[in-house]
């Protein structure tokens, strides 16, 4: 009898109604990819049913896709290249996603996130190929990388804060400007580096791997449990950092701090709490969140940047709002609306090369979540609504 | 028909559930037509919730509502319009950057194959503006405005539209005392048109002077409907509150000791022209042990007069000094030391709405050492802490020290600053109406703490727009008059028409000579 009555208080709870409304908008979301391949399949007369059908079922099961069997039907089961991929790509999604949250909560909107990663980019790139490492032992290189892209983003993002502080300019014009000096900026310093093209001379424009140098992320025995993929201790160090800020910003007085100016400015400069401080303060820990996702990606020792296209601004950077949002601002949410975000990439990658359908659907999907993750405070109330009712006829 | 049983509207055994909470408890309103009738209550005994059943924001779980006698039912404000039903509500709900115009007219404008035509408006406006004395500006933006004007804006609303059945919630809350007069004559009026009113108030003597009726609300009952005439301002108090209520604050003589607050040659700009200067070279002291009133109407400066001293506003020239330290150009944080304030607007300032009231308690107080060890706070000591004030101050609320502010009463909300201001124990209590739209109970409590506080040789600094309170708690009065101090003034030795005639400009004293 005990179980039944602790029940209510668990539906009742606000955790849990924002975790159900967070779940609604995915699945709104994941039903609406699997009309749009329904769709395009019927309409292009080359697409079976069967691979209409083939196509439907990945969008949600992609993650556990194991191919194509020997008669030629999907296989399904676990899949450690992919579980792997997964989590290496969530990993970046999960700083860029903190970044946003963290400004969020203080009542900034962190724009400037693709801006402060690249600064992260560009100087945990710089230091690990800059030290040598027959010196320097590459542990130490790659804690100066990680720690030195920390703060140019924390310098990075400070600047639209101080801004928004001593003049009140809107910070979100301001990260918008940052983001473009930076992605210029990168490129040129790049350009006119002895690091491009530190290995191999047939690649133009490329920086190469920090593997070069010796440096990349410890694998914690992760490739061991997911063989063949890209996996390394990165993310957990992700979701160290998440669980850190979390409790940074709910069981501390510096997040109390930060949350009453986020809150309300006014009351908070009436307190005596300094608010211009704490804008500066915040943008720049956002910032440094944004950096360190860029140098958890770029020390992994897997990937490689192609620099003279960063005067566009790196996508991961912008994804940072939605898995926020669809986090509704927690912490702890954004692992998971990461994890999530990054298996949706998988499956597209997973649809493209077992199906004639494109991986541009699971963008669409994508944005699809994206838009309701907007409304998932309306999905919200009206879960809340439902259950005060239901609890009323109960009480009837 | 008999006139007596003529009623327009009548709310039949009306129950309303809110979590943890049964704002309305079977509560019968009956209203006739053409009369005055005056719902009474302290804050959260219902009032509003009421109002907004009425008013169709709100469904009720029981009961039902007549309409000339016909069962209606009323699911959004739009079927109470179309019932003829209009409401001023306590905070006003007008578009500040339109003009008063078009606050006027909006959701009900006239208009040609989708064109405005305000000229037809604008002249239905100005009749019904001058036909009842409701000057306004029709061309002026709103949040130019006074409040008073405001008001008669949001009245005017409920003319254009024909109402007949007009509510009136808390109106004279953030009135001038003349323009509170005004109102009540303006009521009387349309009364005798056959407009029917419902006047929300906890204020006694106004419902007595304008009232024909009054229906008396007590923590979400409907204690009774009785006739103004056959009853004076102290059983309606007993009756809201359910206890003899002392309406006389209740004090010895105050005795004076050293001044704890020194301001000399203030000057302070003003918040709306920054390049005006709001406080003109204005000096007093406050002294251990004595509650000062600042009075005066609403914009003469007060605010601007406080916001210096506080250190929320800027100081153009002059010194302030608290405690023996020149406090003139130091940081709020370092000010709050010696000083406890309750805001003017404690939406604003007082309260994070979206924290709880555990949070609210220790707004200034949470880096203190018994909330928090090694910068994480210790909230179950946090929650303890704001038991103790709830218990204190009887801050009433759904979900004690877990309640969002934002859910509770503007009354419970008041006591809950109150609270946590006078807790801290500072030297100086700067209280800026600390009873604005609190009804007698919460008042008569409050006034009670603000007394113990200066018999307990604090300083009281007390900003107050009403001639009652003004009168009633204070050990001396500033009169306030266009930025500058014009009368220096003793309770014992004055009475409103004086005050009345200091506060609109009308007399002034030579300060040199009145100093003490």
């Amino acid at each position: 009898m005990s179980r039944k009555n602790n029940e209510p208080r668990l539906l009742e709870g606000n955790g849990f109604q924002s975790v159900l409304s967070s779940v609604v908008s995915i699945i709104i979301g994941l039903l609406f990819g699997m009309l749009l391949i329904f769709i395009v399949g019927a309409l292009d007369k080359n697409m079976s049913m069967k691979t209409v059908w083939e196509g439907m079922r990945l969008v949600i099961g992609g993650l556990f896709s194991t191919g194509r069997g020997a008669s030629g039907e999907l296989a399904w089961g676990f899949n450690s290249i992919n579980f792997g991929n997964m989590l290496f790509r969530a990993t970046p999604l999960i700083m860029t996603g903190l970044s946003v949250a963290f400004a969020y909560k203080t009542g900034l909107f962190n724009i400037g996130a693709p801006g402060q990663y690249l600064m992260g980019a560009m100087t945990s790139l710089m230091i690990a190929l800059g030290i040598p490492s027959d010196k320097v032992h590459p542990v130490i290189i790659w804690i100066l990388a990680f720690l030195g892209a920390m703060i140019a983003g924390a310098i990075w993002g400070a600047i639209p804060g101080i801004f928004k502080a001593l003049l009140n300019t809107n910070e979100v014009i301001a990260c918008i400007m940052t983001n473009w000096i930076a992605a210029n900026v990168v490129t040129w310093l790049f350009d006119i580096s002895k690091f491009k093209n530190v290995t191999e001379s047939t690649k133009s424009g490329y920086i190469y791997k920090t593997t070069f140098n010796n440096v990349a992320t410890t694998k914690l025995g992760l490739d061991k449990l997911f063989p063949g993929s890209q996996i390394n201790g990165g993310i957990i160090i992700a979701i160290l950092i998440a669980i850190g800020i979390y409790i940074l910003m709910s069981k501390t007085t510096f997040g109390y701090e930060l949350r009453a100016c986020g809150a309300n400015k006014d009351a908070a400069k009436y307190a005596g709490l300094k608010d211009k401080r704490d804008i500066v303060l915040s943008m720049a820990i956002a910032g440094a969140l944004s950096a360190a996702g860029a140098a958890l990606y770029y020390l992994s020792g897997n990937t490689e940047l192609f620099w003279s296209t960063y005067q566009s601004l790196p996508a991961i950077g912008f994804n940072g709002i939605p898995v926020a949002m669809l986090a509704l601002t927690n912490p702890i949410g954004v692992i998971f609306s990461a994890l999530f975000m990054s298996m949706l990439n998988i499956i597209g990658l997973q649809i493209t090369s077992l199906t004639a359908y494109n991986e541009y659907i699971t963008d669409v999907i994508i944005a699809v979540i994206v838009y309701l993750s907007a409304f998932s405070l309306l999905i919200k109330q009206f879960i809340a609504r439902r259950m005060s009712r239901k609890k009323k006829e109960g009480a009837k | 028909m008999d006139q007596k049983d003529d009623y327009v509207i009548e709310m039949l055994h009306i129950t309303k559930e809110f979590p943890g909470i049964k704002a309305n408890d079977d509560i019968t309103l009956q209203l006739r037509r053409g009369e005055i009738h005056a719902l009474l209550g302290e804050n959260g005994a219902g009032k509003s919730t009421l109002m907004s059943v009425l008013f169709g924001l709100y469904q009720p779980e029981k009961g039902e509502i007549l309409f000339n006698g016909k069962k209606v039912e009323i699911n959004d404000p739009n079927d109470a319009t179309a019932l003829g039903i209009g409401m001023v509500h306590q905070h006003f709900k007008l578009v500040e950057v339109f003009t008063v115009l078009d606050n006027i007219i909006l959701g009900a404008e006239t208009t040609r194959m989708g064109f405005l035509q305000k000229k037809e408006a604008r002249e239905k406006v100005k009749a019904l503006s001058e036909k009842y004395g409701l000057y306004v500006d029709l061309d002026a933006k709103v949040e130019d405005i006074t409040v008073g004007m405001q008001q008669r804006v949001e009245i005017l609303k409920m003319l254009y539209r024909d109402n007949d059945i007009l509510i009136f919630d808390e109106p004279t809350a953030v009135l001038t005392p003349q323009e509170i007069d005004e109102l009540m004559a303006t009521m009387k009026e349309f009364a005798k048109e056959g407009k029917s009113i419902l006047f929300i108030s906890h204020k006694l003597n106004e419902i007595m002077a304008v009232a024909d009726r009054v229906t008396v609300l007590r923590k979400g009952k409907g204690i009774g409907t009785i006739e103004t005439k056959s009853t004076n301002t102290q059983e309606l108090s007993n009756m809201m509150v359910g206890r003899p209520v002392q309406l006389q604050v209740k004090k010895d003589k105050a005795k004076p000791g050293q001044a704890i607050l020194k301001v000399e040659h203030l000057s302070a700009p003003s918040r709306v022209h920054k390049n005006k200067n709001a406080v003109h070279d204005v000096s007093f002291e406050v002294r251990a042990g004595e509650i000062l009133c600042i009075a005066g109407i609403d914009g003469n400066g007060q605010t601007e007069l406080v916001s210096a001293i506080t250190g929320l506003g800027q100081t153009n020239a002059g010194k302030v000094t608290l405690c023996g330290e020149d406090i003139s150009h130091a940081s709020i944080k370092s000010r709050s030391k010696n000083m406890s304030h309750i805001p003017e607007d404690r939406h604003k300032h007082g309260l994070i709405l979206d924290f709880s009231l555990a949070d609210n308690m220790v707004l200034q107080r949470f880096k203190e050492k018994q909330f928090q060890h090694n910068g994480f706070i210790d909230k179950p000591m946090v929650r303890q802490y704001a038991e103790k004030l709830i218990d204190k101050f009887d801050v009433r609320s759904g979900q004690g020290p877990d309640t969002m502010a934002r859910a509770m009463s503007g009354g419970n909300q008041q006591k809950a600053i109150i609270a946590r201001e006078l807790d801290r124990n500072k030297e100086l209590v700067m209280a800026v109406q600390p009873t604005r739209g609190l009804d007698v109970g919460a008042i008569e409590f409050i006034h009670a703490q603000l007394v113990e506080e200066r018999d307990e040789g604090r300083a009281i600094m007390l900003v107050s727009l009403e001639l009652d309170e003004v009168l009633s708690l204070s050990d001396r009065i500033l009169v306030m008059y266009e930025g500058e101090i014009v009368g220096e003034l003793y309770p014992e030795e004055t009475n409103a028409q004086e005050l009345g005639l200091y506060m609109s400009g009308a007399k002034r004293m030579d300060r040199k000579e009145a100093a003490v």
